[in-house]
């Protein structure tokens, strides 16, 4: 009995008798089943390591009895909750307690993919067939026939049938353990209390999650006395919610409980990504092109044309250099399927506007891309094509300079395709000069260190692009 | 006489004590009577003055001791086993057996600040860096559920935090979710969830249950398109929710509005700090756009290793009278309960405005904005300061508490304000005139650049609306 409460100071500041006793009803099944838990964690010898969380229901006030650590979760979500404090500290042993509104009605979600999980935490079930705390109305559990204030004529098929929430758990590959018990004679609750305990030293051995389910009486919302609630129980509960063991699967192995997380700054900066040297400069200044000190870049295809790749080189290109640049996938209100927009911005001291609606440089993988940009290209600015798939150019601005390079063939003959981008890049560099080879060449080789057998056919892609536009310039002029 | 082990559920028939009744906390349920085979209960006939109720009677001339009465007892102090010498009728609780040393105080374990060493500057993505900075603000757990334009952050995550020993639930909805969090955060941890606006509207019930219950906990909402399933594009109509409508009852929480990948870091380890510092959600609320945009992140010069705080339901000795609860079932207390959180809203409001100027000195015509838009916003004042039009951008990096304390410097100069947002209805010029209104501060007209559906304003755009609004003026004769 040690694990309530001396006094119970959190029920009415413990005014007058409620001190020491509970806010059940006479007869209810909760008080026993609390007394069943308070046992179960005395005899386990866990009693500063538990932590209850209380439902909503009849016994949301749980935490006014047991002295345990208490938390009192939202309506259904006390499964959630407990899984949230499982993994907070591993060593806690988490029991949560719920009836049959908050776990087979509102809470469904939360306790099938909790208990799914499979993560060792001890969950108690009060089903008895009825709301109590909102005053006797229908729940899940409610008896075929039963009437309650909103099945006032019986439950019938329109209100669905009795949910057999044990059967439901057994059914899933999470939990190890699973019965449903009573209370209604002596023979029943020396059952109940010994299934309790089972299902929390399976916690405190950590094999695995366990439910147990317990038919309880609910005497007032019967309208029935204490002993009637029993009885119909036995009566009428018992042949559509059958006791026994549901599910007994204690594996010998127990759950691994994770490590303590690690705080050590040299493991978060490996993981981050941010240990190494930064990357090597090769630029004198900001880049001396036509187009300021503030340059928008789109590149343009489908998805898998690699364009966000490598609009993410040429961001990452500009950063190594020093100076400001951002990329993101451009989002038009057009519909997105297929196609793969991506706006880069390069800036000397700050990027003000990521958006590149008016590009100077436009990378375009396929015709519609370059329909649907070329035109908004600046006066003075260049347009690179994927000359393999794009027949024709659509009229493009005055001084708008568009050089043919056949992307993906280059790629196809060098026996990847998806190498067209890095194409693309060495095209985008002969063109615009935008800064020294070695900067985007560096940010290639910097992008494909874990994958460094990809470095030297990326650098051939690359050199290829280059030569491709030098040619398709010579032309042009 | 021996007492073995496992003795108190199964004592030997010697041993047994006979059952004991205080009355006071008698029910008369029955039960008792049903289990007793020896017939030494009856139904009591007389009512108890302090109950109303009717205790069961007992005549133990028969008694076995054999215990089952007592099992049968729903009530903790109803029957006990009758103790061996006389004893008074003092405290019920004396009765039940040797009581349980109660648990030290417990303290809080600081947090520590450990430098980081030596780290180069990172080129990733909104979603990334807010992720990074959480890692580096001390969070290990992460929950969270895939939803565009935020689930790069929670990828993330899941890449990460394994190989920190630390914690990834991809949880079965946004609903469980925030209580995985409401659990962790109550444990004394730190736990962050990514999610994008429909996600954020189903958490909202969970966030209100922690602002109730104290519990902290970081939203980073990426917010997209809306109403209903709108659309992935950005879009800033959240900020109704997260500084008007966080949660039913009497909510508000720190909202963070960052502007580059640098300040999604920044302003999330802010988070974290906060929150603790508060015992309150915090939202960091970020646009599409800024989610996906990639830019360069410097790290700090320190991360975080969290400590422990008091008031943790941490599941050891120390900690075990703690409860987090939001319920207060008494009206006095529940209204002492609100009281208390305003004045705590109350201190946020004094400490943790903030905002960031530029140009704003000697502006007349003030831009407003935060998140992507700001961008814009700081390209259109530096070609309006370029065309010799006074312009300066205010911009919010707290939306709730509104930084009316820094904007208020700035309005005897300013002619007029002109709000950038992506929001339709004018969320965030909204939150400008409530803050001002509250503070009863005159202002300048207000104007605005809006957009929605996923369309931000656009630097030209608010270009043209300030001097289209200029020449107006002038057409009109009124001093611009």
């Amino acid at each position: 009995m040690s694990v309530f409460y001396d006094r119970f100071e959190r029920h009415d500041h413990a005014e007058g008798l409620k001190g020491q006793s509970t806010h059940y009803c006479p007869g209810c099944g909760h008080g026993l089943v609390h007394k069943y838990i308070a046992d179960a964690i005395e005899e386990l010898g866990v009693q500063d390591r538990t932590i209850a969380i209380s439902p909503v229901g009849c016994s949301v006030f749980l935490y006014y009895y047991l002295d345990v650590g208490n938390s009192q979760a939202a309506h259904g979500r006390a499964p959630a909750v407990a899984l949230g404090h499982k993994l907070a500290n591993p060593e806690s042993i988490v029991l949560s307690y719920q009836g049959d509104g908050d776990l087979a009605s509102i809470g469904l979600a939360e306790i099938m993919s909790v208990a799914q999980l499979g993560v060792p935490i001890t969950v108690v079930f009060i089903n008895n067939a009825v709301y109590g705390m909102t005053g006797g109305q229908m729940a899940p559990t409610t008896l075929m026939g039963q009437k309650t204030t909103t099945s006032p004529y019986g439950r019938t098929r329109f209100t669905g049938a009795p949910m057999k929430v044990a059967e439901l758990m057994a059914a899933l590959d999470g939990p190890v353990y699973v019965e449903r018990v009573a209370l209604f004679d002596a023979k029943r609750r020396v059952k109940a209390a010994k299934a309790i305990k089972k299902g929390l030293r399976l916690q405190v051995e950590s094999k695995g999650f366990s439910l147990i389910e317990v038919l309880a009486e609910c005497p007032t919302h019967l309208k029935m006395t204490p002993l009637e609630a029993e009885k119909w129980v036995k009566e009428q509960m018992l042949p559509v919610f059958p006791l026994g063991v549901k599910k007994d699967a204690v594996p010998d192995e127990s759950w691994p409980l994770p490590p303590p997380p690690s705080f050590v700054p040299e493991s978060v900066t490996e993981v981050i990504g941010a240990t190494g040297e930064g990357a090597e400069r090769f630029c004198d200044g900001f880049p001396q092109t036509p187009y300021g000190k503030d340059i928008a870049i789109k590149l343009a295809g489908a998805g898998g044309d690699g364009a966000q790749t490598a609009a993410l080189l040429l961001t990452r290109a500009a950063i190594n250099e020093g100076f400001d640049s951002t990329h993101i996938p451009s989002y038009g209100p057009e519909s997105r399927g297929g196609t793969s927009y991506a706006d880069v911005r390069i800036a000397e001291d700050e990027v003000l506007s990521p958006a590149a609606p008016e590009p100077h440089v436009l990378v375009a993988f396929n015709a519609p891309s370059l329909a649907k940009f070329g035109p908004h290209v600046v006066e003075g600015g260049v347009v690179v094509y994927d000359s393999s798939v794009i027949a024709e150019v659509p009229p493009l601005p005055s001084g708008v300079r568009a050089i043919p390079v056949p992307l993906a063939q280059i790629a196809v003959d060098l026996g990847k395709v998806i190498v067209k981008n890095v194409v693309a890049l060495g095209a985008l560099q002969e063109a615009t000069q935008l800064f020294p080879k070695e900067t985007l060449l560096g940010a290639i080789r910097q992008a494909l260190s874990q994958k460094c057998a990809l470095i030297p056919m990326n650098e051939e892609a690359f050199g290829w692009g280059v030569k491709y536009a030098a040619t398709a310039g010579e032309g042009d002029s | 006489m021996s007492v073995g082990k496992g003795s108190k559920s199964m004592p030997t028939t010697v041993e047994r004590p006979k059952p004991f009744l205080l009355p006071q906390f008698c029910k008369g349920c029955g039960r008792c009577i049903e289990s007793c085979a020896k017939h030494c209960i009856e139904p009591g006939t007389e009512v108890h003055p302090e109950t109303g109720l009717i205790p069961v009677v007992f005549d133990l001339e028969n008694c076995t001791a054999c215990g089952l009465c007592m099992s049968a007892c729903p009530e903790p102090y109803g029957l006990a086993p009758q103790p061996e010498s006389t004893f008074e009728l003092e405290d019920p609780a004396t009765l039940f057996g040797p009581r349980p040393i109660p648990p030290e105080k417990p303290e809080t374990i600081p947090d520590t600040r450990v430098p980081l060493g030596s780290a180069r500057p990172l080129v990733v993505k909104g979603t990334y860096a807010s992720a990074i900075g959480a890692l580096l603000a001390g969070c290990r757990h992460f929950f969270g559920y895939p939803i565009t334009p935020s689930t790069e952050g929670a990828e993330l995550m899941a890449q990460l935090l394994p190989r920190l020993d630390g914690a990834f639930v991809q949880a079965v909805s946004e609903v469980a979710t925030v209580n995985m969090m409401y659990g962790c955060g109550g444990a004394g941890l730190r736990a962050m969830t990514f999610t994008s606006s429909p996600g954020f509207s189903l958490m909202l019930e969970g966030i209100s249950y922690m602002v109730g219950a104290e519990v902290p906990g970081v939203f980073v909402n990426v917010m997209r398109g809306g109403p209903g399933l709108g659309n992935i594009a950005p879009e800033q109509a959240d900020i109704k929710l997260a500084c008007r409508g966080l949660g039913h009852g009497n909510t508000h929480g720190i909202v963070l509005t960052p502007s580059t990948p640098q300040e999604m870091l920044d302003l999330t380890m802010l988070a974290f700090d906060l929150s603790f510092r508060y015992r309150n959600p915090v939202v960091v609320l970020c646009d599409g756009y800024l989610g996906q945009m990639t830019g360069k992140v410097t790290l700090p010069e320190r991360m975080v290793a969290p400590g422990l705080p008091d008031w943790a339901v941490w599941g050891d000795r120390a900690h075990r009278r703690n409860l987090i609860v939001s319920i207060q079932l008494s009206e006095p207390d529940l209204e002492k309960h609100n009281e208390y959180l305003e004045r705590k809203y109350a201190e946020m409001t004094a400490n943790e405005q903030r905002a960031d100027l530029f140009r704003c000195d000697d502006a007349d015509v003030l831009v407003v904005a935060c998140n992507t838009p700001a961008r814009m916003a700081k390209g259109a004042v530096e070609t309006l300061r370029g065309e010799g039009i006074k312009a300066g951008l205010f911009r919010p990096l707290t939306l709730w508490p509104f930084p009316v304390n820094q904007i208020e410097d700035l309005l005897p100069g300013a002619k007029r304000l002109v709000v950038v947002e992506a929001s339709s209805g004018g969320q965030l010029e909204d939150e400008l005139r409530l803050s001002l209104s509250k503070a009863g501060l005159a202002h300048p007209p207000i104007e605005h650049v809006r957009h929605s559906g996923g369309i931000l304003p656009q630097a030209a755009e608010i270009v043209e609306r300030v001097t289209a609004s200029r020449a107006m003026r002038r057409e009109k004769g009124v001093p611009a």
